[in-house]
């Protein structure tokens, strides 16, 4: 990898923006990388704005700062118009359920991710949209082990490790050749 | 050592049982909410005490009650609950109460936004009490783990010099996820450089002598002591007293055994690229100084004669630095410039010092580096939402 990889996420309260980060980080202090992971957000639990700024590095992290994102996730309208211009060379995942205009003039790739749909087709709700989009994560993101975020996906998220995993999987194999 | 992706709040939690806190009284606010939440369930596994007060006015008063009773006692809140600490604080203050206090900056005023960070209590903390004749001691981290080797600091020098400390965060350092390595012995703490000083019980009297003594244990009632430590100032003997003279002596007392001892904490300070007498010093404190770290290292890179000055002690402020006759330039997390202010106090009177601002968010790497490359070819800085004031 490059000495220092940038991963922005955005979105609503509940979307589970701070899991997602949390559960990369996580991966990547199992590899033995530094890790920051900043996080912002409004008061309420669910519906406010939530933004993660994930940073991994071989070396010791001075800026915390996400500035020229390698991957953003964008899981709503505003957090896609907010922070799009900022991905130069990386790659923006998003959720068309929530990301309904795209900004057809950027230079990135832009990938969109209906993972709260296959969450509803495949659970009958949209909570495992979250560890299907970590699946998709895991299959275009080359700096972290696959196997070692689905462990650290386990190991944060308590409950329904058999339907997570199951998640993991589908989003891990949903883009296939159109990576 | 065991190594974690936690937050400053779960760092701090660690380092203040590391620096043997059993009592921890707070009220949820974000972003501290989630250090009372890890102290009410690591607290009673270490034999300690948890109490969530009414309000952040009770939790203070319910550590001075814990600190009087042999404790090593902290608490934590946000802006809007460390004036609330006020009442509580000079009270600490007056009866050289320890008790370590943790205030994570948010955006303000008031309750401003709650999830962003701020520097709005530069000064507040200097004076987080009424009626002045004291001074304060005041560390600042830039990291989830520095966050939790300041705590250890701030429980060792609220010992040492019988106070209140104050652990001023930000939002990012408290809420932040970090990658951590929490020691698990003495031997890992001492190879990490913390120190600490056990609880001792005061026998006095005299319990307040009228000099700058450090290393006097505080006053623990019912251990044959006739202290009231009530809010009024106290005779040497701890009675309470109205006389002018022994107000006089009990303010010298409270100003310089912090003033005559400061090299006990004035090697918290971090210089990056400092050794050449650079053109421009940075100067910042929190969570900016890492930005500013990476800014500086870039600015070298293209040449310029950059340094950067860290405070990670704030109260005393450290004057010693700013005696060169030089460029300085404040970064801050608020639009309204109050480390600026001191620097200006301090500086060498023909400095030139000026300030950049942002509140909610960090300044971005390029931003700063356009700012410092004007203020090295002397124009003046007009971007929008930047301020910059001649100060």
């Amino acid at each position: 990898m490059k000495t220092r990889s940038e991963i922005l996420a955005s979105g609503f309260g509940g979307q589970g923006v701070v899991r997602l980060g949390q559960v990369l980080g996580e991966a990547a202090v199992k590899q033995g990388y530094r890790v920051t992971m900043l996080k912002s957000h409004g008061t309420e639990m669910r519906g406010g704005y939530v933004r993660s700024q994930v940073v991994i590095s071989k070396e010791p992290i001075d800026s915390p700062m996400v500035e020229f994102p390698d991957l953003f996730v964008a899981l709503s309208l505003a957090a896609y118009r907010a922070f799009k211009h900022l991905v130069k060379e990386g790659r923006i995942l998003y959720d068309p359920a929530f990301v309904v205009e795209i900004d057809q003039g950027l230079g990135c790739i832009q990938t969109p991710v209906p993972a709260k749909n296959v969450s509803v087709e495949n659970f009958g709700r949209p909570v495992f949209a979250n560890t299907i989009m970590l699946g998709v994560i895991a299959d275009v993101m080359k700096t972290l082990d696959p196997e070692i975020i689905l462990q650290s996906i386990l190991q944060i998220i308590p409950k329904y490790h058999e339907e997570n995993k199951k998640a993991f999987e589908i989003g891990y194999a949903l883009l296939g050749n159109n990576r | 050592m065991k190594r974690y992706l936690e937050t400053g709040n779960f760092a701090v939690t660690e380092g203040a049982i590391l620096a043997g806190c059993r009592f921890f009284a707070g009220y949820p606010i974000t972003p501290a909410t989630e250090l009372a939440e890890a102290m009410s369930y690591r607290m009673p596994q270490v034999d300690g005490i948890y109490i969530q007060g009414e309000d952040e006015c009770a939790a203070l008063h319910l550590c001075i009650g814990a600190a009087l009773g042999g404790y090593k006692a902290m608490t934590a809140t946000s802006g809007p609950g460390y004036i609330l600490y006020a009442d509580p604080y000079g009270w600490a203050i007056g009866c050289e109460i320890p008790v370590v206090i943790l205030n994570s900056g948010r955006v303000g005023p008031v309750s401003g936004i709650t999830g962003a960070p701020g520097q709005g209590e530069f000064y507040l903390t200097r004076y987080p009490t009424q009626g002045g004749n004291f001074e304060t001691i005041v560390l600042a981290p830039n990291s989830a783990q520095e966050a939790m080797a300041m705590t250890v600091e701030a429980f060792y020098l609220a010992e040492r010099f019988r106070t209140p400390v104050t652990i001023l965060a930000d939002q990012l350092v408290t809420d932040g996820f970090e990658d951590i390595s929490v020691p698990e012995n003495e031997e890992e703490m001492k190879a990490m450089g913390f120190r600490t000083w056990p609880r001792g019980i005061n026998r006095g009297p005299v319990f307040y002598p009228p000099t700058d003594e450090i290393d006097i244990p505080p006053v623990v009632l019912g251990h044959n002591t006739g202290a009231l430590c009530s809010d009024w100032t106290p005779t040497e003997e701890g009675y309470d007293t109205e006389e002018v003279v022994a107000h006089h002596k009990h303010a010298y007392r409270l100003i310089f055994k912090i003033r005559n001892h400061k090299d006990l904490f004035n090697h918290l300070y971090e210089k990056t690229f400092m050794d050449d007498d650079p053109d421009l010093v940075v100067v910042s404190y929190g969570t900016p100084s890492r930005v500013v770290n990476t800014a500086v290292k870039k600015a070298r890179q293209e040449g310029l004669k950059v340094g950067a000055l860290r405070l990670i002690h704030l109260w005393p402020f450290p004057d010693e630095h700013f005696k060169k006759k030089t460029k300085y330039l404040s970064v801050e997390l608020n639009w309204d410039g109050q480390l600026v202010r001191e620097v200006r106090r301090a500086a060498h009177k023909d400095a030139e010092v000026h300030f950049v601002g942002s509140c909610g968010d960090l300044p971005a790497v390029a931003e700063l580096l356009e700012v410092f490359e004007k203020l090295l070819k002397g124009q003046p800085l007009a971007r929008k939402g930047w301020e910059l004031e001649e100060w």
